[in-house]
């Protein structure tokens, strides 16, 4: 191949949930032909996937020269694994599609079309739902978190089928499970992002319940994102405020039970109000240290860090 | 070059061309080679064209573009990073400040400071609402920090560029610009400046929240107190709640009456030496930082200090 790269489409294989690999491939591919884009199709393994790699591979002794295979040498989080696509890659145009069913495939012209000079990102929405009530319900209640915690207003961030124009990806820094949030960063970061109703696949309709620890890993991936954007750079806004509450909680009842010994008499020793009053005290004391410790972290750091982000320079 | 004016601007279409020409005919009659930075914070208006179009005009205007608006602290540390003149001038976008002030600011950078704060005598704005609270503010920051300065919430500042490019400037740090320099030890100056009532445009900044302010006075007192040293800091607190161990132990030991029991007063001498040790292992932590961080407070004290020649005039 000779001509320059457009588009980079990048499928991550991460986790267990993939299916039909030389369907899909020939769906996308047959998807992709019809924009004219000079495209390549980038799937990158995390970790060692032995049945996907043999279709793949004799995809590619069949003759397919457009599609391309990163393996990673272990499971390390398909934020990575996206990142590895991404570094591989070269168009200055980026799609990321999921290793299963999620999307009706022929409408993957129309929102590549949707990232024109204006927009940097376009999030595919699954719209309308084929899916049972319960799926609809779990992925609103964690929609509706992130928007609550980031402001960033996103209706399907369980969709992984993204436009999006490089860019976007050598100034956001991905890492674990982060790529769900892949939006979010890139709206706080001030890009240009367009939210498109897109066809659900039929395959993609079936009931899912993970396991408990599925969505404790969730919840808990919710959170670092909302300390990521909100307090990175002043880490004791957030443990000063928990910290201080707590101990002047603790430090009310101590003066308060000091007083009763000192002025009504009431023995102090054996109250146990003295030993939780103290307890309280001594968390905040700790949580206020450890927003200085994080607030020595940044100062330390600050030269490295860049808080905002540059659109234009003129002269 | 001698002189970089930073201007943040945040919707200010209706006023960015009479602040350039403010600028230009402010600084024109002083003789120094200078250059105007204007940063927009992601307006939504206009701003950013007419800036452009004044800007391919005359070369000496240069424009950064926010991809969206990220605040007055961020703006003014992207002015420093790109400015390339020998002396720093930050200010509002908004002509509250007046730029016929800059020459007397210039004249006090040559005799040889290294800040130049701006004092608005005269504020013009609401007396409740911003004058009050900013006058305590002022007034705690002063002697928390040690460095006491009318108005630190003056935009209006000149500073040395090696100096403040070596300050690191986050989040809403700007009001405390001049104690973080303080690290370094910097000559500062305060003289007083012209202020004008909004003519075009609503305010911007109300009032703050003031735990935000409290929370970031303690940040900067740590910092400058202690950065170098951040054990010794932890050391003194971690003294104190040893102290109050010891107390406690006492306690226990022989103040309670018989009809107490000593047990829980011991379980609370034991606590505050348990938060005495996390105290005293949190100060090595930070020693750990501070060693392995880029930050150092040494590398400013090198632009500050001189060389003292002793000329001995009773020679003849």
């Amino acid at each position: 191949m000779s001509a320059k790269i457009e588009l980079s489409v990048i499928v991550p294989v991460s986790e267990s949930r993939y299916d039909g690999t030389q369907e899909l491939y020939l769906e996308y591919k047959q998807a992709l032909e019809t924009t004219g884009l000079n495209y390549e199709l980038i799937y990158v393994l995390d970790g060692p996937y032995p049945d996907v790699e043999l279709a793949l591979t004799k995809l590619i002794e069949s003759g397919e020269e457009k599609l391309r295979i990163i393996k990673l040498a272990k499971y390390f989080g398909e934020a990575t694994a996206l990142k590895a696509g991404f570094k591989h890659s070269s168009g200055e145009l980026i799609m990321t599609l999921p290793a299963y069913q999620q999307i009706q495939s022929d409408e993957l012209p129309r929102l590549i079309a949707l990232c024109d000079a204006k927009v940097d990102m376009v999030v595919a929405r699954r719209w309308p739902r084929l899916d049972s009530v319960f799926n609809r319900l779990q992925s609103k209640v964690f929609n509706q978190i992130l928007e609550g915690l980031t402001g960033a207003d996103f209706k399907d961030l369980g969709c992984s089928v993204r436009v999006l124009k490089r860019r976007v990806v050598d100034e956001i820094h991905l890492y674990g499970d982060q790529h769900r949030f892949l939006p979010a960063l890139a709206y706080r970061h001030g890009f240009k992002i367009v939210e498109e109703d897109v066809q659900q696949s039929q395959k993609d309709a079936f009931q899912r319940v993970y396991s408990v620890g599925v969505y404790v890993r969730r919840l808990l991936d919710l959170l670092s994102v909302f300390f990521l954007i909100k307090f990175t750079k002043k880490p004791l806004r957030f443990f000063g405020l928990v910290g201080v509450s707590i101990a002047t909680f603790g430090g009310l009842i101590l003066l308060y039970i000091i007083g009763d010994r000192l002025f009504a008499g009431v023995p102090l020793g054996n109250r146990p109000a003295l030993m939780l009053s103290s307890l309280f005290v001594v968390l905040g004391a700790q949580i206020v240290s450890i927003g200085l410790i994080g607030e020595m972290i940044i100062f330390t750091h600050a030269k490295k860090i860049k808080e905002y982000t540059v659109e234009e320079i003129i002269n | 070059m001698d002189l970089s004016v930073i201007v943040p601007f945040y919707n200010e279409e209706a006023c960015i061309e009479d602040m350039y020409n403010a600028l230009v005919g402010a600084l024109e009659p002083t003789g120094y080679s200078y250059e105007l930075l204007f940063v927009d914070d992601g307006s939504k208006d206009a701003t950013f064209d007419k800036a452009k179009e004044i800007a391919l005009k005359n070369p000496r205007l240069r424009v950064i573009k926010f991809r969206r608006n990220y605040g007055q602290t961020p703006a003014m540390a992207a002015g420093i990073d790109h400015a390339r003149g020998r002396i720093l001038v930050t200010m509002d976008g908004d002509l509250q400040n007046d730029p016929a002030d800059i020459p007397l600011f210039l004249e006090k950078m040559d005799e040889g400071y290294d800040i130049v704060v701006g004092w608005r005598h005269k504020r013009q704005d609401k007396l409740i609402t911003r004058k009050i609270p900013s006058k305590i503010a002022n007034w705690i920051i002063g002697k928390v920090t040690g460095v006491p300065i009318k108005d630190n919430g003056c935009s209006l500042k000149a500073y040395r560029a090696d100096i403040i490019k070596k300050i690191p400037l986050y989040s809403e740090m700007h009001r405390f610009i001049p104690a973080m320099a303080s690290l370094s030890g910097v000559r500062i100056a305060e003289i007083k400046v012209n202020h004008n009532a909004r003519t075009t445009g609503v305010s911007k900044y109300g009032l703050s929240r003031i735990y935000k302010v409290l929370l970031d006075l303690l940040t900067i007192k740590t910092i400058v107190s202690f950065a170098s040293r951040p054990l010794v800091w932890f050391g003194y607190i971690a003294l104190v709640m040893g102290l109050v161990s010891v107390i406690a132990f006492i306690c226990a030991m022989l103040l309670l009456s018989e009809a107490e029991s000593g047990v829980a007063m011991m379980g609370v001498s034991v606590l505050f030496a348990f938060l005495m040790t996390f105290l005293m292992l949190s100060g090595v932590l930070c020693e750990l930082i501070y060693k392995t961080g880029d930050q150092k407070v040494e590398d400013l004290s090198e632009m500050t200090s001189e060389e003292i020649c002793y000329t001995t005039s009773n020679k003849n």
